[in-house]
């Protein structure tokens, strides 16, 4: 059994965007504790804050004011270089558009994190073993042009996996993808937080994913309105 | 999962991730559109060859110029009457003492003879030499550019040699001031100091430079026979030495063997040339300059139009931790490979197929048949200029690009 400890602390987070001169505000005062192991799914309506919560725990954004805390350590000033370093280092993100270079092979896209920590045979051989993980071997020296959407996001979650994150950020990474595909995707995350004890943290509009999940939140205009 | 790691850790720069931007830009190369590739580096490649092309065209037109006026005006060395003195007395010793020197391979005197010519009627003034053709043919290449006829012998008496500039006829650039049509055979009126005679056009001659084509020559066998007086006298001696560029050295020699002899160098000697290629060497400068900012405008484009068609890639490799240095080398390298390939490129065009062609097929100027001249050091220190400035027109769009918030990189705001 997996002890189960506090990964990250969100305390009233606060971010607002500004437009010309208006004001939006997107999150208003979020606080929220995800755990090892934790498989929370996201929700809301478009616009309720869910992304830029997601950008916040990923390390992609700045909130205005409020903390966030990854294992106890405050985060939030952290300087850009180790941010950076926490990105490659601790946490994994998948895009809703796969975001794959596109000069780059299957087996390239995921050994490219990598490649900032080891030498290319050790990222090949890692790299080749998370690509079977997710389904893909046999696929390993195809441009992503010459893959389908699911494939594509299955490279997407392998590199996210490449350096062993403690924790993997997923924003709707089935939105663009037909049933059959979606279907493997989830199945993959939920093999990745209950057999590989992966924490997954997942933004969702869809209400069947939604029951994937061992946590679930919904965000509406920047405050969390329900949490199970 | 995490126990070899602390979010406290420090974040290091290792050599091993320097090997990131080499490994995108390879793929980059190996699998980008290839079109897109080749057009780049043909614009690096012609951005560099207007830069050589220019400078080594200028350089060809000071380098004929130069050596027109060398071999058909002044010699290397061009020794002069001493103020006061209308001419250099007892010629023929002082170009013997002349041949003696260290480093001179001919020497021939001239003589300026104030004298008219008239043609069917056309009264033309132009610059009459006498010399001796024998010492002339060792000392000019103006005996090899005879159009038609023959050039003077020592014994000729009733003789003269005319430039094609003064023979005229059709197509001849100077032909309103020109006899308009002599021909070899054909006889002109020389008048001197009251005293005409009747001189025998032996031959045309057309070295291709202005200047030298308006002149005539006579035989001072043909001086002497009307004007004894001038007898052993020159208005100038022309020197030719054994290596251009070593005048001045010959001129020490020259000083020591004839003291008190008025030695000048063909730059000196060169007058309006001297301007006319002192304004070739100022106008490429400034093209020249031009031309650096072109190619680096050129280079600027490629490289910002190329990151911003892959700010969503540069936002997507920061976001899982691709440190912003290294994807902003990734753009500086290709700015570094793409102009090393276009010089490399654009140099063997130069030189196996332009060079090539322009010696085959000079510009006719009336200074001579020019064809391209290439300065090596010049060409060397253009090529790292180019580079250099690729990598500076590379540097500034990666750097912007990098230090954008990664998510309006991703948004491609």
């Amino acid at each position: 059994m997996v002890e189960t400890t506090e990964i990250i602390t969100v305390k009233d987070l606060v971010k607002t965007y500004h437009l010309g001169e208006v004001d939006v505000p997107a999150l208003r005062g979020v606080s929220l504790h995800i755990k090892n192991s934790d498989f929370l799914v996201i929700t809301g309506r478009n616009g309720s804050g869910k992304s830029t919560l997601l950008h916040q725990l990923g390390l992609l954004d700045r909130p205005d004011s409020g903390e966030l805390l990854l294992e106890g350590e405050d985060v939030t000033l952290m300087h850009e270089k180790k941010r950076t370093s926490l990105r490659l280092r601790y946490l994994g993100y998948i895009f809703q558009e796969f975001a794959l270079a596109d000069e780059l092979t299957a087996l390239e896209n995921v050994m490219l994190p990598a490649m900032m920590i080891d030498s290319v045979s050790t990222c090949r051989t890692r790299a080749l073993a998370v690509l079977e993980l997710v389904g893909l071997k046999g696929l390993e020296h195809h441009q992503p042009n010459r893959l389908s959407g699911g494939e594509q996001q299955k490279v997407a979650i392998a590199r996210s996996l490449i350096n062993d994150p403690v924790v993997l950020f997923a924003d709707e990474p089935t939105a663009n993808l037909d049933s059959i595909a979606a279907t493997e995707v989830m199945s993959l995350f939920t093999s990745l937080n209950t057999e590989h004890d992966r924490t997954v943290v997942m933004i969702t509009h869809e209400q069947e994913e939604t029951r994937l999940g061992n946590r679930f939140i919904r965000l509406a205009d920047g405050v969390i309105v329900d949490e199970q | 999962m995490s126990s070899d790691r602390s979010v406290t850790d420090q974040p290091r720069i290792s050599i091993i991730e320097r090997k990131i931007p080499f490994y995108l830009i390879s793929r980059h190369i190996l699998r980008g559109n290839k079109w897109t590739l080749s057009l780049v580096i043909l614009l690096m490649s012609v951005a560099f060859i207007n830069l050589i092309f220019i400078n080594s065209l200028f350089n060809g037109i000071v380098l004929a110029s130069d050596e027109q006026v060398i071999a058909t005006t002044s010699g290397n060395v061009t020794m002069q009457t001493t103020p006061g003195q209308m001419f250099i007395p007892n010629a023929p010793e002082v170009v013997k003492k002349i041949d003696s020197t260290p480093g001179v391979v001919a020497a021939s005197a001239r003589t300026l003879v104030p004298a008219g010519l008239v043609y069917n009627g056309i009264q033309g003034s132009f610059q009459i030499m006498a010399i001796q053709p024998s010492e002339e043919r060792n000392t000019t290449n103006i005996s090899k550019k005879m159009l038609s006829g023959a050039y003077l012998s020592d014994s000729d008496t009733d003789s003269i040699v005319i430039g094609r500039q003064i023979a005229g006829g059709k197509g001849v650039e100077m032909n309103a001031t020109s006899f308009k049509g002599a021909k070899v055979g054909d006889k002109v009126l020389f008048t001197m100091n009251g005293q005409s005679k009747l001189l025998r056009i032996k031959g045309i001659f057309y070295t291709k430079y202005f200047e030298a084509d308006r002149q005539a020559f006579i035989s001072n066998a043909t001086l002497d026979a009307m004007q004894p007086s001038y007898g052993d006298v020159a208005t100038t001696v022309i020197v030719k030495t054994d290596k251009k560029g070593d005048e001045n050295q010959v001129i020490k020699g020259l000083r020591k063997a004839l003291p008190g002899g008025q030695f000048i160098t063909w730059k000196a000697a060169s007058g309006l040339m001297k301007s006319v290629t002192s304004s070739f060497l100022t106008i490429n400068a400034l093209l020249t300059t031009v031309g650096f900012i072109i190619a680096a405008v050129v280079i600027f484009i490629i490289i910002y139009v190329d990151i911003s068609n892959k700010r969503r890639q540069i936002g997507i490799f920061r976001a899982i931790g691709i440190k912003s240095y290294l994807v902003g080398s990734t753009y500086i390298l290709q700015s570094t490979i793409y102009s090393m390939v276009g010089v490399a490129i654009g140099s063997a065009i130069f030189f196996a197929i332009i060079i090539p062609y322009f010696k085959l097929h000079p510009f006719k100027i009336p200074l001579g048949d020019v064809s391209l001249y290439v300065d090596y050091v010049d060409f060397l220190w253009r090529a790292i200029v180019v580079i250099v400035v690729s990598i500076l027109a590379g540097m500034l769009p990666a750097i912007l690009a990098t230090r954008k918030p990664i998510l309006d990189e991703i948004a491609g705001r």
